[in-house]
C-alpha cells in the first residue's frame, strides 16, 4: 500500500439531542434546517488518500466537521458508511493535557501518556532522556504538573507524542505550542518525521502554517469537501472566500460555500 | 493497536496513578484505607451489639470480615461507573481499550483491600483470637480473582449504560445503601425470619461476603457459596460483553 491515509466516501451523523418533553409531543418536532451547527451529516462524501512521508492539512470554519474527521481516523468515533484504511501506528495530538494528571511528576505524566499512546513501558524508559531533553523542562521534571505553566505542559504533550513510535500523526490546533523558539523546534522535528516517512494530518485555523507545513489538503464545509489540492491554493481560495462571505449568509450556513 | 503486554502495562500505570494521587500529599496516608471500613464496623458495633444489645456470637468479627470486601465491591462499582464519563477526555482523544478504565477503577480498590489484609488479619488474632491460617496464601488469592471477576463485568456494564442514561452514577450509590441491608453484612441471615431466607439466599453479594467470612473465621473454601457468586459472575460477564460489543464503538461521542 502507498498511501498511508486512505478515506473513501466517508458519512456521519450524530444523533441529535432533542430533549424530550411534552411540548415535542403535542406539536411534533420540527425538523431543523441543515445550518452550521445542526445538520443531518456531520461528514458527507469525504474523501481523500495522503502519500506516505507527506503532509496534509484540513481547513474549515467551525464547526465543518475537522475534529470529527479526525477522531475517525484515530478510531476514537466509528463512521457511519465508507472506509478508513491507515496504513502504520496513529497517534494524536488532539488536545494537549488530556491523559494528564496534575499530582504526577512530569516523568510519571511521559510514563503514563506514553502507555496511553500506545508505547510499551519499555519504549518509554529507552527513550525517556531524549522526551525529556527534547521537553527542555529540565529539573521541573520531578515536580508535580499542577506547578506547570500550560506551556510547559504543552512542551512535555509535544515532547512525548514526537518520541512515540507512530507512523501517523494527528495533529489538531495545537502547533501553537511554547515560546517561539519551541515551535520552531517543534515544526523540525515533524519535519525529521516527515523525512522517516511519517505522515501528519494537521487541522488548522493558522493559513500561513498549514501552507508552510502541508503539501496538499482539503477544506471542508458543512460536512462535505469543498476544495483540495496543493494546500496554498486550498488556503488562498478559503480565505477569498472568508472575505467575500456576506456577514448576514453566514448565519445561514452559507460560509465559506462559494 | 493495543495487544495484551501494551494494555497490562497501561492498567498497571493507571491503578499506580490512583494509589498515588490517592496518597499523595496525605499525612496519614495508608490510614485512611483503613478507616471507613473500620468506622462503618464500630458505628454498627456500637448500634447492635452497645445499644440494642443483641447477642450476637463475634459479632464484631462477623462485621470487619464483611465491611472490608463490601467496601471494595462498593467503592469499585462506585468509580467503575463514572469511568467513561470521568474520563471523557482521554475516550476521545486516545483510541485505547475502553474496557481498561473500569477494570482500573474495580482493580485499584482490590489493591487497596489487599493493603488492608495485614490489618483484618490483626484484627482477627487480637480481637477474636483466630490465629492467622498458612491455607489463606491460597484462598484469599482465589477469593480476590473470584470478587474481581464479579465486581469487574458489573462496573463495565454500569460504566457503559451511564454514558447512555447519566441518572445511573447517582443511582448506584443509593442501589448500593439498599443492597448493604438487603445482604446479610450488619446481620447474621439466621436472624431473618424463616419465611424470607431463601429470598436472601439467592442475593449473590451474599454469597460473595460468606465466602470471605468462610475463609477468614474457619479457614475453609465455602464451596456452595463462591460456585453461586462464580456463576453470577460469569452470566454478567457475558451480559457485559455484549453490551460493550454493542456499546462500546459509540462512548467516543456520548460522553
Amino acid at each position: 500500500m502507498t498511501h498511508a491515509v486512505l478515506c473513501e466516501d466517508l458519512w456521519k451523523t450524530y444523533q441529535r439531542h432533542r430533549p424530550l418533553g411534552v411540548k415535542t409531543l403535542l406539536l411534533g418536532a420540527d425538523m431543523p434546517r441543515d445550518t452550521r451547527f445542526a445538520r443531518e451529516w456531520a461528514l458527507a462524501e469525504v474523501g481523500f488518500q495522503v502519500p506516505r512521508g507527506r503532509s496534509f492539512g484540513v481547513i474549515g470554519p467551525n464547526g465543518s466537521g475537522k475534529t470529527t474527521l479526525l477522531s475517525i481516523l484515530l478510531g476514537t468515533v466509528q463512521e457511519d458508511r465508507g472506509r478508513v484504511s491507515l496504513d502504520g501506528r496513529v497517534a494524536s495530538l488532539l488536545e494537549l493535557g488530556a491523559g494528564f494528571h496534575g499530582d504526577l511528576t512530569g516523568r510519571e505524566n511521559v510514563f503514563l501518556y506514553g502507555s496511553i499512546l500506545g508505547m510499551r513501558l519499555a519504549e518509554i524508559r529507552r527513550r525517556f532522556e531524549n522526551i525529556a531533553e527534547f521537553s527542555e523542562l529540565e529539573g521541573a521534571i520531578e515536580q508535580p504538573l499542577r506547578t506547570y505553566s500550560a506551556g510547559m505542559i504543552a512542551r512535555l504533550g509535544f515532547s512525548t507524542i514526537i518520541h512515540s513510535p507512530a507512523d501517523i500523526l494527528l495533529i489538531d490546533e495545537v502547533l501553537a505550542v511554547g515560546d517561539a523558539s519551541f515551535q520552531a523546534k517543534c515544526h523540525r522535528a515533524l519535519r525529521e518525521f516527515r523525512a522517516r516517512s511519517g505522515t501528519l494530518v494537521i487541522v488548522s485555523h493558522n493559513m500561513k502554517e498549514v501552507t508552510e507545513v502541508c503539501d496538499e489538503g482539503i477544506c471542508l464545509d458543512l460536512g462535505r469537501v469543498v476544495d483540495a489540492g496543493p494546500m496554498g491554493g486550498v488556503a488562498a481560495r478559503y480565505q477569498e472566500r472568508m472575505a467575500a462571505a456576506d456577514p448576514a449568509k453566514v448565519k445561514g450556513g452559507a460560509l465559506g460555500r462559494p | 493497536m493495543f495487544d495484551a503486554r501494551q494494555t497490562l502495562e497501561l492498567l498497571y500505570l493507571l491503578v499506580k496513578k490512583e494509589l498515588k494521587v490517592r496518597y499523595k500529599n496525605k499525612f496519614l496516608g495508608y490510614v485512611w484505607a483503613l478507616a471507613n471500613p473500620f468506622a462503618f464496623a464500630f458505628v454498627y458495633w456500637i448500634a447492635f451489639k452497645f445499644i440494642m444489645r443483641l447477642e450476637i456470637v463475634n459479632y464484631s468479627l462477623y462485621l470487619i470480615t464483611g465491611m472490608f470486601p463490601w467496601v471494595w465491591l462498593s467503592a469499585g462499582m462506585v468509580a467503575g461507573t463514572r469511568s467513561f464519563v470521568a474520563n471523557a477526555s482521554l475516550i476521545k482523544k486516545a483510541p485505547l481499550p475502553r474496557a481498561i478504565l473500569p477494570l482500573g477503577n474495580v482493580a485499584q480498590e482490590m489493591v487497596h483491600f489487599a493493603f488492608a489484609l495485614p490489618v483484618i488479619i490483626a484484627f482477627l488474632w487480637f480481637a477474636g483470637e483466630i490465629r492467622p491460617s498458612a491455607s489463606w496464601i491460597w484462598q484469599v488469592p482465589l477469593l480476590l480473582a473470584l470478587q474481581l471477576a464479579f465486581v469487574y463485568p458489573l462496573a463495565l456494564g454500569l460504566a457503559l449504560a451511564n454514558v447512555y442514561v447519566r441518572d445511573i452514577e447517582y443511582l448506584i450509590g443509593i442501589g448500593l445503601s439498599l443492597l448493604f441491608f438487603a445482604t446479610p453484612m450488619v446481620y447474621p441471615i439466621t436472624m431473618v425470619p424463616e419465611a424470607y431466607r431463601h429470598w436472601f439466599e439467592l442475593n449473590p453479594l451474599h454469597a460473595l461476603m460468606q465466602s470471605w467470612r468462610s475463609v477468614f473465621l474457619q479457614s475453609t473454601l465455602d464451596f456452595n457459596h463462591m460456585a453461586y457468586a462464580a456463576a453470577c459472575a460469569a452470566v454478567t460477564a457475558v451480559i457485559a460483553w455484549l453490551l460493550y460489543r454493542k456499546l462500546a464503538p459509540r462512548v467516543g461521542e456520548l460522553v
